[in-house]
């Protein structure tokens, strides 16, 4: 690939003044006059390329500096320091040209006018992006065979449901062609064909525009259906950037064996299930102690135990719980991109 | 070359506020009871307080040298200059909520000026009767009181509005903004919303330390006592009435600045 | 399916005006603001009416004194303060969210429920901004307020009106079940009663006839009674009873009309959303 990246994020890092507020009427006076700051590092020293037309998975557990990034990246926050080019700009000196450029979903906030109708929305912004006659029909007329949404166009946002209005904010944030998408958490509170529909056109609007997509989210089936890149960070700072094959190859010799002890639900209540699998766990680690990668958590009424098959053999284990334990019945299945995630969260990759 | 641009941008946002105005206009005309129970409401508001200063006057021939007639003036012109912070600027009362609430963040993506943004999206409709009833109060004041009609005075009088007004779009912008810092803005927002009533009084009925105060710090005397001088008082004007479309301007925009700043900082810490 | 004791036991609706003090004692820093605002206003009225009186002939107009009509008016604003408790937009809003299926299904009268759930507001604004209030203008104004059996009969006025007042919003509150213009009706109540109680102008000063119209309504029961009862100093107490009885009789009169109203109101609408 020869192609220039169209976001470079090179070194960069954020730090906050964060207020230590005292406690009651005289702390907060007391804030009045003097402050008492103290510096939290929400984003160190993280590089990254971004290539046109890529989808690329954005994750990390809450806190993690998510959001921080996209703000720096549509020029709402300045970076403490190190460098961000978008479209071969520099966002926090021009927000405003920045955003011309690019579109943002928040999941649950949206940013069409509350009372009007949808299509008066769209009239609205095409005036602010000023957007040609011809780009506005024919991306008019593209929507229209995406997903049909015409009789939707004249409801006004405040009676949609959530499905449908994420839907309206996906096409807007597409309408005035940007290069780069961000989409945070689109799929957030969705039932699952809203989101499988959600997904669809978010694949089809990146193939037919080329758009690239930073997408955020905590639903590992946004990232199986959309994104052939994740970047995952976690406390400010990167810890994984590759494809998410790649991951799994990692993690190809992991398997999860799942068991199960009683069918009767009175046995299966969830406190007992957390106290088996302590046992399980503890018990596992005493007998196999080369085997550091092995974890035992409860599952409905399942018993998972994540294993490392180059470390230990599935066999062996289940032999050593069947002799203190009965099993009435097992699963064995491959690890799933929520599992690798959960584990390099955890972490487990160096 | 530079002024062109200018003024192709002042057309740009001229366009889209009308735009915006026009859709939310036609939305409102679904709410045809709530546009006409406001509106009563507010001119109940304003006969209220009409009723009161007849009254008053039916006891007291003057006030420190001020005249039924003259009061009725400043009542008058007082509320048409408080009309464009209620009709353009209200939505600076749902600031705090949206804040609070972490949507505040929505309005920064667009290529588009963040202030003139947030305030477009709330026309409000009320401030129409309270024009309606101002202007009614101020006309039946000039003819009783005998004032000419040129079109020098017309035009005194539409800058003498025009920069009235904006003293408590600036008061309210500030308090609006406070809760970009504080949490408990909305106290400070109805506080300093409340000092409009006195904006009608002359201010010397005050001693030195409230005019002060209504002068420099919270500047209410320039939403009516000051800019009427030139049309009550127009041999003893003095320099502050003249000063006051400057003095305006810069309020407004230290207070549009305060609000920007505001709204910037909050963005990068909130949520 | 009701059932409700026969026994009424208050006791539950104690328990809701304790929980409402501690709740809005967590707002500290609004009383504050609430109080800095009543001295602004305090000052405002003063030169405004210093600067009245100092323009007329008379040092008495209509009976009044420069500093019965700037205490009269003072402490209306006071009582302003804690008798408007927002009940219509509680109302209102509970109304239009569908919240009030919630406590339709107490068992406890919604009316009740509502008084006792509001009378803790009642209970801390009194002392918080009504009280450090009356006590500046009792000291600023030493031996113009008399103290004596008036203070009693003030204190039970105040009872009687904020009874009065509580219908009425209670009433206001009940119309927000036929109209979503909620800013607009209470806006007008508020300007109503204010007017019509006196709250702005004292009555005395107000012209014959609209004093006559006026005293026959139920508004004058709420500032124009207890502030009169309070300026004055009588030693004779068959004037306080007088005012007492009028107050009354507006509580019952308030009383069955919000109720009833209500009872009519709450079978015709559904309430909206769920």
């Amino acid at each position: 690939m020869n192609m220039e990246p169209i976001i470079q994020i090179k070194n960069v890092s954020k730090e906050f003044k964060v207020l230590n507020r005292r406690e009651g009427l005289m702390g907060s006076i007391k804030d009045l006059f003097s402050r008492n700051y103290k510096i939290i590092n929400a984003i160190s020293n993280i590089t990254m390329d971004i290539m046109p037309g890529e989808i690329v998975g954005y994750l990390g557990p809450n806190g993690a500096g998510k959001s921080t990034t996209i703000k720096m990246m549509t020029g709402v926050l300045k970076p403490t320091s190190g460098e961000i080019l978008v479209n071969g700009r520099v966002p926090y000196e021009n927000r405003t040209k920045n955003a011309q450029n690019i579109g943002v979903v928040f999941g649950q906030r949206t940013q069409l006018w509350w009372a009007l109708p949808v299509i008066e929305s769209f009239k609205i912004l095409k005036e602010i992006y000023r957007i040609d006659d011809k780009v506005y029909n024919d991306n008019l007329e593209l929507y229209n065979n995406l997903v049909g949404v015409k009789e939707l166009y004249s409801k006004p946002v405040r009676q949609m449901s959530l499905g449908q209005r994420t839907l309206c904010d996906i096409l807007a944030a597409f309408l005035h062609n940007p290069s780069v998408v961000f989409l945070d958490e689109p799929t957030i509170g969705l039932d699952v064909t809203m989101k499988s529909k959600i997904r669809e056109l978010i694949t089809e609007l990146n193939r037919v525009k080329n758009t690239t997509v930073i997408l955020t989210t905590h639903d590992m089936g946004d990232v199986d259906a959309l994104c052939k890149r994740i970047i995952i960070i976690d406390k400010g700072t990167r810890i994984y950037d590759n494809s998410i094959e790649n991951l799994k190859d990692y993690f190809g010799a992991y398997r999860t064996l799942k068991l199960m002890f009683s069918k009767n639900p009175e046995d299966n209540t969830e406190e007992n299930l957390n106290k088996i699998a302590a046992e399980i766990q503890t018990s596992l680690h005493k007998e196999f102690p080369s085997a550091e990668n092995i974890a035992v958590c409860s599952n409905e009424e399942w018993i998972d135990i994540f294993i490392n098959e180059d470390e230990i053999k599935m066999m062996e284990i289940m032999n050593f719980i069947q002799n203190t334990r009965n099993i009435v019945d097992v699963k064995i299945t491959e690890i799933s991109t929520e599992s690798v995630i959960k584990k390099i969260y955890e972490g487990g990759v160096k | 070359m530079k002024i062109k641009k200018k003024t192709n941008t002042l057309r740009y946002y001229a366009h889209i506020y009308r735009m915006i105005l026009a859709q939310d206009l036609k939305s409102k005309m679904n709410y045809r009871a709530d546009f006409i129970i406001s509106n009563v409401g507010i001119i109940a508001t304003n006969v209220s307080g009409f009723i009161a200063f007849w009254i008053m006057f039916q006891n007291f021939p003057s006030i420190l040298n001020w005249t039924y007639y003259e009061m009725m003036f400043l009542y008058g012109f007082s509320l048409i200059a408080l009309t464009p912070v209620q009709l353009f600027f209200d939505n600076n009362w749902n600031l705090r909520f949206q804040v609070y609430s972490g949507d505040f963040i929505r309005y920064c993506f667009r290529p588009i000026n963040l202030f003139f943004y947030y305030i477009s999206e709330v026309f409000d409709i009320k401030g129409i009767g309270q024009f309606a009833f101002g202007a009614g109060t101020l006309i039946y004041a000039w003819k009783n009181l005998g004032l000419s009609v040129t079109p020098l005075i017309i035009l005194k009088l539409i800058i003498a509005l025009f920069s009235a007004s904006l003293f408590m779009i600036a008061i309210m912008n500030i308090a609006a903004a406070t809760c970009f810092w504080i949490t408990n803005s909305g106290i400070v927002m109805v506080f300093m919303f409340n000092f409009k009533d006195y904006a009608r009084y002359p201010i010397t009925i005050f001693n030195s330390i409230f005019r002060f105060i209504f002068t420099f710090i919270i500047p209410i005397a320039f939403i009516a006592y000051y800019p009427s001088l030139i049309f009550l008082r127009p041999d003893n004007v003095p320099l502050l009435t003249y000063l006051s479309p400057f003095i305006g301007i810069i309020f407004f925009y230290i207070s549009y600045k305060v609000w920007i700043t505001g709204a910037m900082q909050y963005s990068g810490t909130g949520s | 399916m009701n059932t409700e004791p026969k026994k009424f036991n208050l006791n539950k609706y104690f328990a809701l005006t304790k929980a409402s003090i501690l709740e809005e004692l967590s707002f500290r820093a609004n009383y504050l603001v609430t109080f800095l605002g009543n001295l602004i206003y305090l000052c405002v009225i003063y030169f405004l009416w210093k600067a009245i009186y100092n323009s007329s002939p008379h040092d008495i107009v209509n009976g009044m004194t420069f500093s019965d009509t700037f205490i009269y008016l003072v402490l209306a604003s006071a009582m302003f303060n804690f008798l408007e408790t927002y009940v219509v937009w509680i109302m209102a809003k509970d109304i239009q969210t569908g919240k009030i299926v919630v406590d339709l299904i107490k068992p406890m009268n919604y009316q009740l429920y509502t008084f006792f759930y509001f009378s803790g507001i009642y209970i801390t604004y009194f002392f918080i901004t009504f009280m450090p209030t009356f006590l500046i203008v009792l000291f600023f104004t030493w031996g113009k307020i008399a103290i004596g059996i008036n203070l009693v009969f003030y204190v039970l006025s105040l009872i009687l009106a904020l009874i009065i007042n509580f219908c009425i919003d209670f009433l206001v509150g009940t119309i927000c079940l036929y109209t979503e213009s909620i800013w607009g009706t209470n806006i007008m109540k508020e300007v109503v009663v204010l007017l019509l109680s006196g709250a702005t102008i004292p009555l005395a000063f107000f012209p014959e006839t609209l004093r006559k119209i006026v005293e026959m309504l139920p508004f004058q029961a709420i500032y124009n009674l207890p502030l009169t009862i309070l300026t004055s100093n009588n030693t004779d107490p068959s004037g306080y009873f007088q005012a007492i009885a009028i107050q009354f009789f507006w509580v019952v009169v308030m009383i069955i009309l919000s109720a009833l109203f209500w009872k009519k109101s709450i079978k015709v609408i559904t309430v909206n959303g769920g």
